[in-house]
């Protein structure tokens, strides 16, 4: 049934920040457990049943079966609930839900990823489907973050830090917030890691345009900065992808909230969304 | 299409007939407004009603609707259709039923919708418009489908359209009262048509209304009208093709909760609201905007997700007219 969701286990609940965990899940059905396939971008509802329902994007990787994960920001009522759960607690779940990023597509090519905040979560599915598949040229991960404790998947950002370039995934970090862990990590990776916005880490970088897509995700106000970024840099409004956020009841396309556009395009960031590209926001006004 | 003759002193048993195939509910005049009711005899009911407040929309997604039961900590399917039977249903009514199909029958299917969409009958009744209707102008004036039935009124009785297989049952099972269509029933019911044609006060310029509402997204009509709009959101829930829900659980008892969904409106703030307070559409002149978009969309495959109806001129409380906003938009634009 259209609304029904199924029960999921948390297998692992690990904080991430002081405001973000991770939850590891797995479908208590082993038979749906082995049919959920999904792609890097999609998202799907958490069901907190006699709670209510919300949208998260998939931030682990489909090339890694027997479970999946959430990174969840407490910001609300539902999420504070969530991050209350515990290891063996159960949660509804339906989806997978939205397009995702045309991974298939975009073989061959170089991916540049970047990530504002939480957008770090969705750009993790691809990040590591893109290693774990290699079949990517090269991999760019451009991450502005407000603080060093603000970084989420630490361990994950560090670690290609220091091995990265042998995966041919290069890693770059801007902060915002100067504290001794943050000058202790650029003083071993500058330039690489810098105080500044996400925007600051395009200086000096210049793409292979016919060769490279750029993917986005982040607060609303990052897009146009980051999209100038990119134009200026000759990438075809056709190879930027982003992902954006729309306030979501359904996520199947019939309860209307997440309609943007006007008379002559409207979309539904649900069902033809989450991942749009620059072409669809020059046709559909509202869209970021 | 089947054509019959339902003379007027036969229409009683007709009514009647129809309460094996579900509840009957029909127009009926409740102080100055019209509201479909269960009725059991035709003397309830309104014939000559222009529009009702709600439109039959309110059967198929309810202001409220239970959709789970939680019990035991499982979702149970919340169900228990009853089959109706809609009578005296006009052209444009049918029209917004059939742009709700297109969303809610789209897969994945809402299964609520679905349930009472195929345990309904729908008798369309012709009608003549008021002051508020501009449906011709939308040409959904007219119900080539989207019925089982369909009544025009002749001076002695209906001219029957039969637009579904129901229909053909119905039908078939009061063969005896219907007769065949004379020289006469049909000109009196091409003279109908033409009168009603005729009676249109209200017309939508709808050529290139599109690209010239896009073209206008900066239009001072928009500010002037954020200015009169009260923002209630009576003009969404009264709406044949308004569909916004909103969803949220209940707790019946300390074992019981039941997940609950009902109308929604843009012109509410929370509409386009997110986490960390960022809301999409925060100003009544983005909210006001968007629902004129929203209706002015045109589908290729649906039309506008307009109809024509009138009603949120007749229900918004600021008097504020939709035909008149958009040509207002279009002489900004000249
Ligand atoms: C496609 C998509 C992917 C997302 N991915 C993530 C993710 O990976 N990690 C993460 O932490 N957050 C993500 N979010 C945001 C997340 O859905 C909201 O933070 C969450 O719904 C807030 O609920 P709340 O009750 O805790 O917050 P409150 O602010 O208390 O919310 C109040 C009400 O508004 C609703 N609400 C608030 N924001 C949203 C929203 N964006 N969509 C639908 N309903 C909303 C809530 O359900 C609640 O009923 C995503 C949102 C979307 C649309
Ligand atoms: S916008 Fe107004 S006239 Fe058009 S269908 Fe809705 S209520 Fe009727
Ligand atoms: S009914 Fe009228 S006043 Fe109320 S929100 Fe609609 S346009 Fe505004
Ligand atoms: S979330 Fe309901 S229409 Fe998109």
């Amino acid at each position: 049934m259209t609304f029904q969701t199924y029960e999921a286990r948390i297998l692992e609940v690990k904080e991430l920040t002081s405001r973000e965990k991770l939850f590891t899940l797995r479908f208590v059905d082993p038979e749906l457990n082995r049919s959920f396939k999904y792609k890097p971008g999609q998202f799907v509802i958490v069901d907190i049943r006699g709670f209510g329902e919300f949208p998260i994007s998939l931030c682990s990787t489909p090339t890694r079966e027997g479970y999946f994960q959430l990174c969840v920001r407490r910001v609300g009522r539902m999420t504070k609930y969530m991050h209350k759960l515990k290891e063996g607690d159960v949660v509804g779940i339906r989806g997978p839900y939205g397009n995702g990023f045309p991974m298939e597509k975009m073989e061959g090519s170089t991916l540049v990823l970047v990530a504002g905040g939480l957008g770090m979560a969705p750009l993790r599915s691809v990040l590591w489907y893109a290693l774990d598949t290699g079949k990517y040229e090269e991999i760019y991960l451009f991450y502005g973050t407000k603080a060093y404790e603000d970084i989420l998947f630490r361990d994950e950002i560090i670690h290609l830090l220091k091995h990265g370039e042998d995966m041919n995934c290069h890693v770059k970090l801007a902060y915002e917030v100067e504290t001794p862990s943050c000058i202790y990590l650029e003083k071993g990776y500058s330039p690489r890691v810098c105080k500044g916005v996400v925007t600051d880490l395009f200086r000096g970088e210049t793409f292979d345009v016919e060769n490279t897509y750029a993917l986005i995700c982040g607060p609303p106000v990052m897009y146009k900065y980051v999209i100038k970024e990119l134009l200026d840099r000759k990438l075809s409004p056709g190879r930027i992808y982003m992902t954006l956020e729309r306030r979501m009841r359904c996520g199947v396309g019939k309860c209307g909230h997440c309609i943007v556009g006007t008379s002559t395009s409207i979309k539904y960031v649900c069902k033809d969304g989450p991942v749009f590209t620059y072409w669809d926001a020059l046709s559909t006004r509202g869209l970021i | 299409m089947r054509y019959v003759k339902l003379p007027q002193e036969n229409f009683e048993e007709f009514f009647n007939s129809l309460k094996k195939w579900g509840k009957v509910y029909a127009p009926v005049k409740k102080g100055n407004i019209y509201s479909f009711q269960h009725v059991e005899k035709p003397s309830e009911i309104a014939f000559d009603y222009t529009r009702t407040m709600l439109p039959p929309k309110k059967f198929f997604v309810r202001p409220k609707d239970e959709m789970l039961r939680l019990k035991g900590g499982r979702w149970e399917e919340s169900n228990g259709v009853e089959p109706i039977v809609l009578f005296g249903v006009h052209s444009c009514d049918i029209h917004g039923l059939e742009i709700l199909d297109k969303v809610y029958l789209a897969e994945p299917v809402d299964p609520y919708y679905k349930k009472r969409r195929e345990n309904s009958i729908i008798i369309g009744m012709s009608c003549m418009p008021d002051e508020y209707c501009f449906c011709k102008s939308l040409g959904t004036d007219f119900a080539m489908h989207g019925f089982d039935l369909f009544l025009h009124e002749l001076p002695d009785g209906w001219l029957v359209r039969v637009g579904s297989v129901k229909g053909h049952e119905i039908a078939w099972e009061n063969e005896e009262l219907f007769e065949e269509l004379t020289e006469e029933d049909m000109k009196n019911f091409r003279e109908f048509e033409e009168k009603r044609a005729n009676s249109f006060k209200k017309h939508l310029n709808k050529e290139g209304l599109e690209d010239m509402l896009d073209l206008a997204y900066n239009s001072p009509v928009w500010k002037k009208y954020e200015k009169i709009c009260l923002g209630c959101g009576n003009c969404n829930m009264v709406c044949p093709t308004c569909r916004c829900y909103e969803v949220c659980d209940l707790w019946m008892n300390a074992y019981e909760a039941v997940r609950v969904r009902r109308y929604d409106s843009c012109f509410m703030e929370s509409h386009g609201l997110v986490a960390g307070g960022h809301n999409f559409r925060p100003t009544r002149l983005d909210r006001f905007r968007h629902r004129y978009y929203c209706k002015s969309y045109f589908d290729p495959s649906a039309g506008f997700n307009c109809i024509g109806c009138g009603r949120c001129d007749e229900f918004c409380p600021a008097k504020i007219e939709h035909v008149k906003v958009l040509d207002e938009v279009r002489e900004g634009l000249q």
